[in-house]
C-alpha cells in the first residue's frame, strides 16, 4: 500500500517536472476577490463583474446549486427506505451526524437539539462548498471574456503577467487550451461558494440573527438587559454596549473569517502554481484541505457556543430569567 | 518613491505585521495543550480538538491580514 502510494507520487512529480520543462505552467495570475458572472439571465454583460441588465449567474451560484443538487441525491438516497437498524448507506449517513452532535453535546449538552440543526447544516454545507473549491477544474475552467479597457482600472481585477520566456516555449504555449487571448481575461464556471462573502456574509447573519432569537425565546426580554444594563452602575452599561457592539461585530469576524480562509487559500494555491509548478502546491494544497474541514467546524462551532451563552442568563441574579 | 514600490512595501507590511501576533498565538495555544497533555494523557482527544479551534481562531487573523495584502499588492484597494 505504502509503496503504491510513493510510485504513484514519484510518477506523478517526474510527469510535473517535465510538464514543467516543456513549458505547460500558468504565465497569467487572475485573481478576482468578487465573484464574476457566468452569464447574466436576460441581460448584457458591463465589466468582467457587473451584469449591464439582468440576473447575474455567478460562477459561484451555480456551484452553490451543484453542491445542493448532491445534498439533495445524498439524503434522498440515503434516507429512501430508513430502517431502525441502520445499514449500508443509512448508517454512514447517520455516523456523519451522530459524531457531530456528540461533539455539539460537549458544547452544551441542554440545548443541543434546538441549535443542533443549523449548526449541523451550516457544517455540513460549508464542509463541502469548501472541498469545491480544491476540485481540479474549478477555478480554472472558463469563459474568456474580453477585458474593458476603462473598466479594468476600476473594476477590483488584478492581473500580473509573467515576464514572457526569451525563448519560444511560453509564445507556443500562449495557445494552449487553458490559456486566454491577450485583452480577454478567463471567467471560471465554477468557484467554491463559500469564496463568495456574499454567501458567508448570508450565513453570518443568519447566524446572529438565529443567535438573537434563541436568546429571546430562553429569557424572554430580560435578553435585552444584556445589551441596555442601566442598574448596576456606569461600569455595566459601558459593558452593556459593549456586548451590544460585538454582536455586530460577530456578523462582520463570521463572514470574513470563512471568506478569508478559503479565498486565501484559493490565492495561495494559484500563487504557489505560480512560482514553482506542480511541486510546490502539494503541500499547500494538504493543507487546504485542512483549513476545509477546520473552518466548517469553527463557523458551526462558534454558532453553537454563541448560541448557549445567549440562552444563559446574565449574571445569574436577574430576578426570574435566571434559570439556576 | 513610485507608487507601485509603496503598494508592496504596504503589502509586505501588511502580512508581515500580521504575522506577528498570530504566530505568538499560535505558540501559546500550542504550549499550553501540549502542556495540558503531558499532564493528562487521557483528555487528549477533546484537547486536541479544542486546540485545532483556537489554533483555527488564531489563525483567521493571520488570514485577514493575507486577504488585505493581497488586496493592495494586486491594486484592488
Amino acid at each position: 500500500m505504502r509503496n503504491r502510494i510513493l510510485t504513484v507520487t514519484g510518477i506523478l512529480l517526474v510527469l510535473g517536472i517535465v510538464l514543467y520543462i516543456i513549458g505547460v505552467r500558468s504565465t497569467k495570475l487572475h485573481i478576482s476577490v468578487a465573484a464574476e458572472p457566468v452569464f447574466c439571465l436576460g441581460g448584457v454583460r458591463a465589466t468582467l463583474e457587473t451584469c449591464a441588465s439582468g440576473f447575474p449567474i455567478t460562477n459561484s451560484l451555480i456551484t452553490t446549486v451543484i453542491v445542493l443538487i448532491i445534498f439533495f441525491i445524498v439524503i434522498l438516497a440515503g434516507t429512501r427506505n430508513m430502517q431502525l437498524i441502520p445499514r449500508g448507506f443509512q448508517n454512514t449517513l447517520e455516523v456523519l451526524v451522530e459524531a457531530f452532535y456528540n461533539f455539539a453535546q460537549g458544547v452544551d449538552r441542554k440545548n443541543v437539539a434546538k441549535f443542533f440543526p443549523f449548526c449541523a447544516s451550516a457544517f455540513f454545507f460549508m464542509l463541502v462548498s469548501n472541498i469545491t473549491g480544491l476540485i481540479p477544474g474549478v477555478g480554472s475552467i472558463g469563459l474568456c471574456v474580453p477585458t474593458a479597457k476603462e473598466a479594468a482600472i476600476v473594476a477590483p481585477i488584478a492581473d500580473v503577467t509573467m515576464a514572457e520566456e526569451p525563448d519560444g516555449t511560453a509564445d507556443f504555449f500562449a495557445s494552449w487550451p487553458l490559456a486566454c487571448e491577450k485583452g480577454t481575461t478567463l471567467v471560471p464556471i465554477l468557484r467554491a461558494p463559500t469564496a463568495d462573502l456574499n454567501m458567508t456574509l448570508a450565513w453570518a447573519l443568519a447566524s446572529v440573527a438565529l443567535i438573537q432569537f434563541f436568546g429571546f425565546q430562553a429569557l424572554g426580554v430580560g435578553y435585552l438587559t444584556k445589551f441596555f444594563n442601566f442598574r448596576e452602575g456606569f461600569m455595566m452599561a459601558l459593558v452593556g454596549i459593549l456586548e451590544l457592539i460585538s454582536e455586530f461585530v460577530r456578523i462582520i469576524a463570521f463572514a470574513f473569517r470563512l471568506f478569508g480562509n478559503i479565498f486565501a487559500g484559493e490565492v495561495i494555491l494559484v500563487v504557489m502554481a505560480f512560482l514553482f509548478p506542480y511541486l510546490l502546491p502539494a503541500p499547500f494544497y494538504a493543507f487546504e484541505l485542512f483549513v476545509a474541514f477546520i473552518q466548517a467546524l469553527i463557523f458551526a462551532v462558534l454558532s453553537l457556543v454563541f448560541m448557549s451563552l445567549a440562552t444563559e442568563a446574565h449574571g445569574g441574579h436577574h430576578g426570574e430569567t435566571s434559570a439556576h | 518613491m513610485s507608487d507601485e514600490g509603496l503598494r508592496l512595501i504596504a503589502a509586505a507590511l501588511a502580512v508581515g505585521l500580521g504575522a506577528i501576533g498570530p504566530g505568538v498565538g499560535i505558540g501559546v495555544i500550542f504550549s499550553g495543550a501540549l502542556q495540558a497533555m503531558g499532564r493528562n494523557p487521557e483528555a487528549e482527544g477533546t484537547l486536541r480538538t479544542y486546540m485545532f479551534l483556537g489554533f483555527a481562531l488564531v489563525e483567521a487573523l493571520f488570514i485577514f491580514a493575507l486577504v488585505i495584502s493581497l488586496l493592495i499588492a494586486f491594486g484592488i484597494v
